[in-house]
């Protein structure tokens, strides 16, 4: 198709503002999909279904017919919504050069609309307000707009009006992609330089590549190069998403689509890489995207010893269709061989760990989370350290310094109190506050990454009665008074349960750990002592009480089948169990420092 | 053909104790003659027919529920059904609440020779608190009875580890029960089972339970005074003269089972199964009725979980289990070195101390 008939957009929004519903309603206006039996098209990973959100995006291709009687090809990113996921939105934004700025009617401007809206400011994309949920009997159409334009510096005088679940403003909404969105500036003369913007694996057909091609155009047997490696692959197949997989002749100037070439080795197909053709190569690669950083670092066991070669394949497949997974090995003394993963947050762990034990059949143990602390030893060396067990003995440590975020708070007026308390308690520094709209506040913090980590979001909506929304970015390091807890199980050190704290907060979070402990470890046949120490000063201790017996009861005939059964079942659940010395740790116990409540 | 035990499941109880989750139905009238005639049918059109008795065992529910002429004839078609062997063990369970002297002289006219009686505990407030429908003198004259209607094989069941009892009361009781002179103690540790009143209860922390060390010393307690008595023990809870076809389930042979809810398990050929009948007596009876299927469910019991029920039934035999059917040699070792399991040539067989650890004992002995 012709260039100027191509728009290329994506839909940026807060979670739950209704994008994925929009969405929905686009593919069935263009007819890419049909009716409603399945809501929410773009959400096809089982998981991303049953918690309501997108994770990965999706890239469709629609066609629609204008008012002005000609056929435009649309290009349509979905993005995900949670903070967690800031870098996938940002890798959606180099695919496209108009946005839809979603905002809820009922609920205004929120955090995480103020940050993926200057992301996409920052990227020059043309940016359309559309004022979604007008259905709703409390929509505030002034309202909406008011914030845009004093919390975002956009007009708003055009914002478009609409409701994603009935259809309003629908015809408004295509109409202005038209009219509004750029079409793709590439030359379809130059060599070819399509950027990887996201990937998958499949089994038949290696590593999927969907790329946005910026000059050039590529076809099923050319030759191709991807320029940070100079690997040459053969392409087998282009084709576009509508929202299946669907084979092409040819992925033209412009377009957004999908490239396959037996590509078997996954970082053969890295996001952020161009590709280009073999023979009449273009001299410069794309800019590449920034690579997303990791916020968040756990260890990742299996639980079996026996399955670490099948978890290393799998986080590699993984990491594939998921670019900000990163990962390296790493042993501990409890738990064997692992890795050291990176997460850009704890839902992101969570999923990741979450589809490594489902789609790859895996029992997973994850160790306490932690940030990343720069840290300076006695001897004037400095090191990044993501792991307790690596933080030098309290002698040869000089200082230590923790990353912290400039978060940004969106609130009603009346939690501005409650809400800078919750942000004093967890070591926060006022910056500033705004006020966007007469009722509602933002409010500027600065706060420790690892204070927000564990249940600062969700102590920040129970407090607010689920008005407050939340945004961070990362902003360096500053100096704190950090402490490394352990925890011993009969005297012996537990290092996948070490954590590092501010010394203020060691001595409650310790006792609340031993305390999660001592529900979760079961009765042994021998007391089991549970204590949390700093260097050799114990902090909080409890003991579990041996078991005397198993059950002493009957069994005859009728019996048989479901004692067997039972005891099959306990067998399956020791499995599952990880010997620490003699003692039996269920995997609950190593994230018992994540369900310390305050 | 080979001899086989052969069970009978009489599901009428005249009520439903608190802590049971037995198939049985506290339901009386034209349901339970309806029953006991589906019953009569079953045994009459069984596959096993001519199949020789090596015991015979009439469990319930109450099988005294039912009528004289309802128990002995259900155990005249099962011996029409299945000649007995020479000396065969014939019992039938029995609640001293549901028996008379009258009952018991019919009953061994008729075959039975050997009564089990649901005693459970000597102390009214266990009792009622169990929800029995007897009370102590009730089991004293149900063993007079026995005994005076040639009963000259007698078990007593007694409970232990029950809501509110004491080491003092459990004492008692084991020394009431000795003093009836019972050919025959089995000792039952409670357990909370899900769907009975007792589960309920102790969900909303209202059952007041000894607590695992005093269970223990009750279970020590009970196995040192049987052996005082001269009742020599030879299952888990099991003391006395050996019951002849519990011993069939231990050692993991056939058994045959009729009446609804009843459990059976028998050679095919090369293969094993295990069935267990519709268990409500109404879907029973239509099944009956209608000449259809009356299994309500049915496994396969290949080689593998065969040899794991034989290590887990026959660990509980003081005699031991065939060492064959250990198979983690790792597990065993533990076990030995804990003081858990002795080895015999050829055989395992649990310590003392081993018994309160049967179910771990199983598990580290199975294979993977």
């Amino acid at each position: 198709m012709d260039q100027s008939h191509i728009r290329n957009f994506c839909i940026i929004a807060h979670i739950d503002h209704g994008k994925s519903t929009l969405a929905d309603r686009i593919l069935e206006a263009t007819g890419a999909v049909r009716g409603t039996a399945q809501e929410q098209s773009l959400d096809t990973m089982e998981l991303e279904r049953e918690r309501g959100i997108t994770i990965k995006m999706t890239a469709v291709r629609m066609n629609y017919t204008a008012k002005n009687g000609q056929t435009y090809q649309f290009n349509l990113i979905d993005t995900p919504g949670h903070v967690d996921f800031t870098y996938e939105v940002s890798r959606a934004l180099y695919a496209c050069e108009g946005a839809l700025l979603l905002v809820d009617a009922t609920q205004g401007v929120e955090a995480q609309t103020i940050a993926n809206a200057s992301m996409a400011m920052n990227q020059n994309l043309t940016i359309i307000p559309v004022v979604n949920k007008m259905d709703l009997p409390h929509a505030d159409l002034t309202m909406a707009q008011e914030e845009i334009e004093n919390a975002l510096a956009l007009d708003a005088t055009d914002a478009i009006p609409c409701s994603a679940k009935t259809g309003l403003g629908l015809e408004d909404i295509l109409e202005a992609v038209v009219e509004r969105v750029p079409p793709p500036s590439g030359d379809p003369a130059a060599p070819l330089r399509a950027l990887i913007f996201d990937s998958h694996f499949d089994s038949y057909q290696g590593a999927v590549a969907y790329c946005r091609v910026r000059d050039g155009s590529v076809k099923p047997g050319d030759k191709i190069k991807m320029m940070s490696t100079g690997k040459v692959f053969q392409v087998d197949e282009v084709g576009v998403f509508r929202p299946s997989l669907e084979r092409g002749l040819a992925l033209e100037c412009g377009e957004v689509g999908f490239v396959t070439g037996a590509i078997k080795n996954i970082g053969d197909a890295s996001v952020g890489d161009t590709i280009t053709l073999a023979e009449n190569s273009a001299v410069d690669p794309l800019p590449g995207y920034r690579k997303a950083k990791p916020m968040v670092y756990c260890g990742l066991y299996p639980t079996d010893a026996d399955d670490y070669q099948d978890l290393r394949d799998a986080i590699e497949k993984l990491q594939i269709n998921d670019a900000s997974l990163d990962f390296e090995p790493e042993t501990s003394a409890a738990l064997g061989f692992g890795f050291r993963c990176g997460f850009l947050g704890l839902l992101h762990m969570d999923i990741a760990r979450e589809r490594l034990e489902r789609e790859f059949d895996l029992d997973l143990i994850l160790t306490a989370p932690s940030v990343d602390y720069l840290i300076q030893r006695s001897n004037g060396t400095k090191d990044h350290i993501s792991n307790p067990s690596e933080m030098p003995q309290p002698h040869e440590l000089a200082s230590i310094e923790e990353p912290v975020v400039d978060a940004t708070i969106m609130v009603p007026n009346e939690y501005v109190g409650t809400v800078m308390t919750l942000c004093q308690d967890r070591r926060g520094t006022y910056v500033r506050t705004e006020y966007p709209s007469p009722k509602r506040a933002i409010l500027y913090y600065t706060l420790p990454l690892g204070e927000i980590l564990l249940d600062f979001f969700d102590k920040l909506k129970s407090s607010t009665k689920g008005y407050a929304s939340f945004d961070y970015e990362l902003a360096g390091y500053e100096a704190s008074d950090l402490v490394k807890v352990d925890i011993l199980l009969n005297g012996d050190i537990v290092d996948a349960l070490s954590f590092i704290v501010n010394r203020q907060f060691a001595y409650y979070r310790g006792k609340a750990i031993v305390e999660q402990l001592r529900k979760v470890v079961p009765r042994q046949q021998f007391e089991v002592r549970i204590q949390a120490a700093i260097g050799s000063k114990v902090i909080s201790a409890d003991t579990i009480k041996p078991f005397r017996k198993n059950v002493i009861a009957k069994c005859y005939g009728g019996d048989v089948s479901r004692k067997r059964k039972l005891l099959e079942k306990q067998k399956k659940g020791k499995k599952r169990m990880k010997n620490i010395g003699s003692i039996e740790v269920p995997q609950e116990a190593f994230l018992s420092v994540l369900k310390v409540a305050e | 053909m080979t001899p086989v035990a052969v069970y009978v499941h009489t599901p009428f109880c005249p009520s439903k104790c608190g802590y049971c989750d037995f198939n049985s139905y506290a339901m009386s009238g034209d349901v339970v003659d309806r029953t006991v005639a589906a019953m009569l049918e079953e045994i009459e059109r069984s596959p096993w027919k001519g199949r020789p008795a090596k015991t015979v065992f009439f469990g319930g529910g109450t099988p005294t529920f039912l009528s004289e002429s309802q128990i002995c004839g259900l155990l005249e078609a099962v011996l029409e059904a299945h000649p007995p062997v020479e000396a065969c063990e014939i019992t039938s369970e029995a609640n001293p609440g549901t028996v008379d002297m009258p009952k018991f002289a019919a009953m061994r006219a008729a075959g039975f020779n050997r009564i089990s009686l649901g005693a459970q505990s000597f102390d009214s407030g266990d009792l009622m608190r169990l929800g029995r429908v007897h009370d102590a003198d009730h089991i004293a004259r149900a063993v007079g009875s026995a005994r005076a209607a040639g009963f000259e094989n007698l078990n007593l069941d007694l409970m232990f580890g029950l809501p509110g009892q004491s080491m003092r009361g459990w004492r008692r009781n084991l020394a009431t029960a000795l003093a009836l002179r019972p050919d025959h103690l089995s000792l039952y540790g409670l357990t909370i089972e899900p769907n009975t009143r007792y589960y309920r209860l102790h969900l909303r922390g209202m059952l007041d339970l000894p607590d695992d060390d005093l269970v223990v010393e009750m279970y020590d307690e009970a196995c040192s005074q049987c052996a005082a008595a001269g009742l020599e023990q030879y299952e888990i809870s099991n003391f006395g003269r050996e019951c002849q076809h519990n011993l069939c389930y231990w050692r993991g042979e056939e058994y045959l089972a009729y009446g609804p809810g009843a459990v059976g398990c028998f050679v095919d050929g090369e293969v094993r199964q295990r069935y267990t009948n519709m268990k409500h007596p109404e879907r029973y009876v239509e099944a009956v009725e209608s000449g259809g299927s009356l299994w309500c469910d049915s496994e396969v019991v290949d080689t593998p979980t065969h040899e794991f029920e034989k290590l887990m039934l026959g660990l509980r035999l003081n005699a031991g289990v065939s060492a064959d059917v250990a198979h983690d040699a790792a597990g065993r070792a533990k076990m030995v070195a804990s003081g858990w399991l002795e080895e015999v040539p050829g055989l395992l067989r649990l310590t003392p101390e081993g018994r309160h650890w049967c179910s771990t004992v199983t598990s580290e002995l199975a294979p993977g």
